[in-house]
């Protein structure tokens, strides 16, 4: 336990050098056994040579003795400086006198502090005592070297700091600013570095003085002499770490310097700035407050731009608005919508498609048979001719409702097609749009309008999406039947003409019912659901010829 | 009926092979409703939905559902032209769906020329790739990664989704929305006459044009 204790003590003292340490070592013996150079040691050899106790202790003495000396010294003179010196001189004159006070002789040594008692001791019962003093070093020793240990930890750098007192306030000054300026800085500094707190550094520079001012015997001056050259060596070895931390200090200083006096002159310029444009031709702002009201007198000036921003706001909206509910009864816009654009388009591509193969067959084709593929093109043409007007027997038959006769018609139009067409979409929209004419709840002639629109515009999207798909269907159809397919489609398209025009009568009807003051806008209403009813007429029958190539094709 | 204000319309085309969900993707896109049945689709449906991009910019966009049966092959391909980005849509439970893809892939290149569109490959049916006990979810036939690498190779986006869940659903669409979007503000595409691809929506309320004059009027006093 002493050996490692010795261990500890050289370790924690001098850790980051080898070197040193043996140097240290050395100083160490050598100072042991020249006996000119203290007197505290000649006692202690004197001591351990004529005690006959265990060789144990004694060599654990030896080792620690020395180190006991010194720490005492370090730790404990400040406090009693004169009392130690004196201290000493009693120990080794009353241990030259007296041989039989061994243990207190040690003891003397090994605790400063009790001088008095250990005298008392000396004089009195010295055999009693002996065993006593002993656990009293024992535990002394114990403990002034857990107080080295802890000490040593700290004056091995205590003393790289301490040598110059520029370097030991810069380094206070450090850890102040950087704790400032910056926690995270402080923190690195502190735990990487290890950087003693400035209170306690202060503390160690005190201590050291005082050592060496009291202590003029050799062994302090050569103690001193060995100090100075650890100080000088690891003075150089912290000098650049002062150097870097001072450096590090600076900028941060400098430079939270420069961001602060930046940002106020940016803030300044911006100010000035500010003013000279605002007095530009107009020196003491006399046009521009006289401008914002604020000579006049007329206080309520936010508020009022407030009430105009919010009328702003409202006009905006009512624009908003008005916008999209033309677009709401803009009828191209919703037969876009309901992708009745789209699907004709598609129908366009397709036919457009199928043409140019027409038109790729009769370049290829003998020139004697071109004119028989023409003329079946044209048959096929004419057979998609929609007949005028011919039967009026519009009369449903009154078991069925209007929906379902419109469906059979289209299924009898559509039966020698060959295909499977989905016509549910267009009669439930039918059905949705009769119900909605027929309902109790009181509608104005606009909301009739709008839904006459939107209806149409429906109707036809859906119609068109049926001539759509039944090409699709036709051009992978395994067999074609041409004739027969053009007649169906023909009749198809007469039925789909006839019911749009049904339902524009139908909302011209309920128009016509509402008892509105405003005779004129209603008119214009019916008006527009016949023209766009017509205009539905007009995309079901483009829709119906540009599925008229899609026909030829399958007969030639 | 899809809001009316829209800023620029984006046609966008779906292709792959039959059954691999193109049609589901599009109605959980555009409706939020998953149909377990659904009749194969003929020749092309629509959809359409309106979406914002990065910059509050409104897309509306315009579907192409095409009919992934080989009787249609002949028709869909008249339907590829106008489109400024093409779905390329597989089943991740279906190996041939992912192995056509490059064939998918060549055809829409070569009809859609001399325009470029945006690519995106689009795995389907992810919520069929269930837990091991799932005995009656079908097994994965195609892996994440070799999809991803396709598509890193292609430069194409790559995105799994459910059309069950919802899953990735938004992300596949709003990807290639954004990427056009993208690509009109760096100028590599532009609205064209005679061709759909891309063509601009109804303005912005009036409002807004009122506000660009007074902020010019103000600063001509200024200058």
């Amino acid at each position: 336990m002493p050996s490692s204790d010795s261990e500890n003590f050289e370790s924690a003292d001098e850790g980051q050098d080898h070197i040193k340490k043996n140097v240290r070592r050395k100083r160490i013996s050598s100072s042991n056994y020249s006996t000119d150079t203290s007197e505290a040691e000649p006692v202690c050899d004197q001591v351990l040579s004529n005690s006959s106790r265990d060789t144990n202790i004694e060599k654990e003495k030896q080792s620690d003795g020395w180190d006991d000396f010194d720490i005492e010294i370090t730790t404990e003179n400040e406090k009693h400086p004169n009392a130690k010196v004196l201290s000493i001189k009693d120990a080794s004159s009353v241990a030259k006198k007296d041989i039989d006070s061994i243990g207190t002789g040690w003891d003397d040594v090994g605790d400063w502090g009790q001088v008095e008692i250990v005298d008392k001791i000396k004089k009195d019962e010295v055999p009693k005592s002996l065993p006593k003093p002993e656990d009293q070093s024992n535990c002394d020793i114990s403990e002034v070297t857990e107080k080295l240990a802890a000490a040593s930890t700290k004056s091995g750098w205590g003393w790289g700091w301490g040598v110059d007192s520029l370097i030991s306030s810069a380094s206070a000054g450090i850890t102040t600013i950087t704790s400032q300026v910056s926690q995270g800085i402080s923190n690195v500094l502190e735990t990487s570095i290890g950087a003693p707190e400035p209170e306690e550094l202060a503390r160690k520079n005190i201590k050291e003085e005082t050592n060496k001012e009291v202590l003029s015997d050799k062994v302090s001056e050569l103690e001193r002499n060995d100090k100075k050259t650890e100080q000088s060596s690891s003075a150089e070895s912290t000098f650049p770490f002062g150097n870097l931390l001072s450096g590090v200090t600076k900028f941060v200083e400098s430079t939270g310097t420069k961001v602060i006096a930046g940002g106020l002159d940016t803030l300044e310029t911006i100010g000035k700035k500010t003013m000279e444009v605002l007095q530009d031709g107009d020196p003491g702002l006399a046009k521009k407050r006289a401008m914002l009201g604020l000579d006049s007198g007329d206080k309520p000036v936010l508020s009022q731009i407030l009430r105009e921003a919010k009328a702003k706001a409202e006009e905006e909206d009512m624009i908003r608005e008005e916008k999209k509910e033309a677009k709401e009864v803009h009828y191209e816009n919703l037969f876009d919508d309901f992708e009745g654009l789209v699907h004709l388009e598609a129908l366009e591509m397709l036919s457009k498609q199928v043409n140019m193969r027409i038109e790729e067959r009769m370049r290829s084709i003998e020139p004697e048979k071109k004119q028989d593929l023409k003329e079946t093109l044209q048959q096929v043409a004419e057979l998609c001719e929609i007949p005028e007007d011919e039967e009026d027997d519009d009369e449903t038959p009154d078991d069925t409702s209007k929906p379902e006769a419109f469906h059979e018609k289209l299924q009898t139009a559509t039966q020698d097609l060959g295909l499977k067409l989905q016509f549910q979409p267009l009669v439930k929209q039918y059905t949705d749009v009769l119900e909605w004419l027929s309902g109790d709840e009181q509608v104005g002639e606009k909301a009739v309008y709008k839904r006459a629109v939107s209806s149409l515009a429906q109707a036809t999207a859906l119609s068109v999406e049926i001539y759509h798909k039944t090409a699709e269907m036709l051009l992978v159809k395994p067999r074609r039947s041409t004739a027969d397919e053009a007649d169906a489609l023909t009749q198809m398209t007469v039925v789909l003409t006839k019911h749009v025009s049904d339902l524009a009568t139908a909302f011209t009807v309920k128009l016509n019912s509402i008892a509105a003051d405003n005779k004129q806008q209603i008119n214009e209403y019916a008006t527009n659901i016949f023209l766009e009813s017509g205009n539905s007429s007009t995309y079901i029958q483009n829709a119906f010829q540009l599925a008229l190539p899609i026909l030829q094709i399958g007969a030639v | 009926m899809v809001d009316p204000i829209f800023d620029y319309q984006f046609r966008l085309i779906l292709i792959g092979d039959s059954t691999v969900g193109k049609s589901s993707l599009l109605k959980y896109f555009t409706d939020g409703k998953f149909a377990e049945l659904s009749d194969p689709t003929v020749g092309v449906d629509f959809f359409a939905r309106i979406i914002e991009v990065q910059d509050g910019t409104r897309i509306k966009l315009q579907l192409w559902d095409t009919a992934g049966q080989e009787r249609f092959r002949s028709i869909t391909k008249s339907y590829y032209r106008n489109s400024v980005g093409a779905l390329l849509v597989y089943d991740v439970c279906n190996r041939s769906s992912f192995e056509h893809i490059p064939l998918w892939m060549m055809e829409a290149k070569r009809h859609i020329e001399p325009h470029r569109p945006v690519f995106a490959l689009v795995g389907c049916k992810i919520d069929l790739v269930g837990t091991d006990n799932n005995k009656s979810g079908s097994r994965r036939e195609v892996s994440c990664e070799e999809a991803r690498m396709f598509a890193e190779e292609n430069g194409l986006h790559h995105v799994e989704t459910s059309a069950k869940s919802g899953l990735n659903v938004e992300e596949a669409f709003v990807l290639v929305a954004q990427e056009v979007y993208n690509r009109i503000q760096t100028g590599e595409y532009k609205v064209e006459d005679g061709w759909d691809g891309i063509k601009t929506g109804f303005n912005r309320p009036n409002g807004m044009d009122f506000n660009l004059l007074e902020a010019e009027t103000v600063q001509s006093t200024c200058c």
